[in-house]
């Protein structure tokens, strides 16, 4: 028998494809993958989120100070006698104009008919931002920048109704539920969560304050809040004004925030026009109180 | 943002650094094969019939390679799936050769013509955390014959 060494042929063992078609296959079907396993995730969680009570969203945000808002913007100077009367001067109106906003609110969610058992908590910030928002636990944060820049009454109205409609809808906490699920989902996946991130997600969930809503979600607040002024005032007009202001805000240099996902504005303001021309067009628009 | 721009330079650094010392190895590799090809190689017990008058020495050549950023990456997704892990192929076909090449370079210094009874002993090192495979140690060893010179 001959014993001899050959030379063995080269590519058995190791494959010639380049490993950057192994890796773009992988990430793409497990991106994929994942993909579908948040959408679906996130679709069942809209749903079975709306059974949460009320009181339980309540209960999350109890803990959360609204005016923290405004503490970051006050400046922390020392102040004389006048100065502090100032402020306490500033403090009534402040009181008197969240008074009014919360009366407002009250009434409207009478006129929205509000199911039992669900309030709305109001808060004014004073600060420039053009801004208005619902969020969990029926609060509704309305900025100064935006009140000052609404002719009248019935534009505020139109606001206030379309975020109260949010918050009958449970628009924030479908959002809030949402967020959630796919934040613990996506921890627990890729092995951040070891009970701790979980944890901290459900403990700070009050302090969410940017939910976004989509496109039908708005739509159907839109809807809502123009029945709501036809019930409260008998009429809808002056609610175009708002979409009007904010398209011009739009155009400027910062876009306000709430408007990334609302309703092209244009569609918005035809749509309540058309609104008009089935009503009478005699009604009287009711002015803003002489606080703002 | 930043997490994801140093991984993606750490997968670039790994994929080019780590393709570029491949093609290399594999080169020197092949070259080093063809210059020790006369040293020959068998896994059987015992010597080649006809084989007599030699003195029978222990030899042994190993080697550590250390798997690249981007192959550790990829491997960490077939992970998931599952499938052959084309990417630690490679890695192990040249720690296999390197150290039969580095036994018979051995065996050769000792002034033999045969290796037989070779055997290879595959050891991953160094599992960081997460239990994943840094790099791969192999071992190859045998029975050299040495010819008596008369």
């Amino acid at each position: 028998m001959e014993y001899e060494n050959r030379t063995v042929p080269e590519g058995i063992n190791v494959s010639k494809e380049n490993p950057l078609k192994d890796f773009f296959i992988l990430a793409f079907g497990l991106g994929a993958a994942v993909v579908t396993l948040v959408v679906v995730l996130s679709f069942l969680a809209g749903c079975l989120v709306q059974f949460v009570p009320f009181e339980t969203e309540v209960m999350l945000t109890e803990k959360f100070s609204f005016s923290e808002f405004m503490e970051s913007e006050m400046h922390e100077e020392k102040q004389n006698e006048q100065q502090k009367a100032q402020q306490l001067e500033e403090e009534k109106k402040q009181q008197k104009i969240t008074a009014y906003l919360q009366n407002l609110a009250n009434q409207l969610a009478t006129a929205q008919q509000l199911p039992e058992g669900m309030f709305i908590t109001t808060h004014y910030i004073d600060t420039d931002t053009v801004n208005a928002f619902a969020t969990l636990g029926g609060n509704i944060i309305i900025f100064r920048g935006l009140i000052e820049k609404l002719p009248n009454e019935n534009a505020l109205a139109m606001v206030m109704a379309h975020e109260i409609a949010h918050i009958k809808h449970r628009d924030p906490m479908v959002a809030a539920g949402r967020g959630l699920t796919v934040a613990l989902a996506l921890a627990s996946l890729t092995g951040f969560g070891d009970g701790q991130v979980a944890q901290q997600l459900l403990n700070n969930v009050g302090l969410i304050t940017t939910l976004s809503f989509n496109r039908n979600q708005e739509e159907k607040a839109d809807a809502e809040a123009l029945n709501t002024l036809l019930e409260y005032y008998g009429h809808a007009k002056g609610a175009e004004v708002l979409f009007e202001i904010l398209e011009n805000e739009q155009a400027g240099s910062t876009p306000p925030l709430f408007l990334s996902t609302h309703p092209l504005n244009e569609n918005r303001i035809n749509t309540i026009k058309h609104y008009h021309q089935q009503q009478s067009p005699q009604n009287e628009l009711t002015a803003l109180p002489e606080l703002f | 943002m930043y997490d994801l721009i140093i991984f993606l330079t750490l997968m670039a650094l790994g994929y080019i650094f780590g393709r570029i010392a491949e093609a290399r190895h594999f080169k020197s590799i092949m070259d080093r094969e063809k210059q020790y090809q006369h040293i020959l190689t068998f896994s059987e017990r015992f010597p080649p019939s006809g084989v007599s008058r030699v003195n029978s020495e222990l030899v042994g050549g190993n080697v550590v390679i250390s798997v690249d950023y981007f192959k550790r990456i990829v491997a960490g997704l077939r992970g998931i799936v599952g499938g052959q892990l084309t990417s630690y192929e490679s890695l192990l076909e040249r720690a296999r050769r390197e150290a039969i090449l580095r036994m018979k370079e051995t065996a050769k210094n000792m002034g033999a013509n045969m290796v037989v009874n070779v055997k290879l002993e595959t050891a991953s090192i160094s599992k960081g955390k997460k239990q994943q495979v840094g790099s791969v140690e192999v071992y190859a060893y045998g029975t050299a014959l040495i010819p008596k010179t008369p």
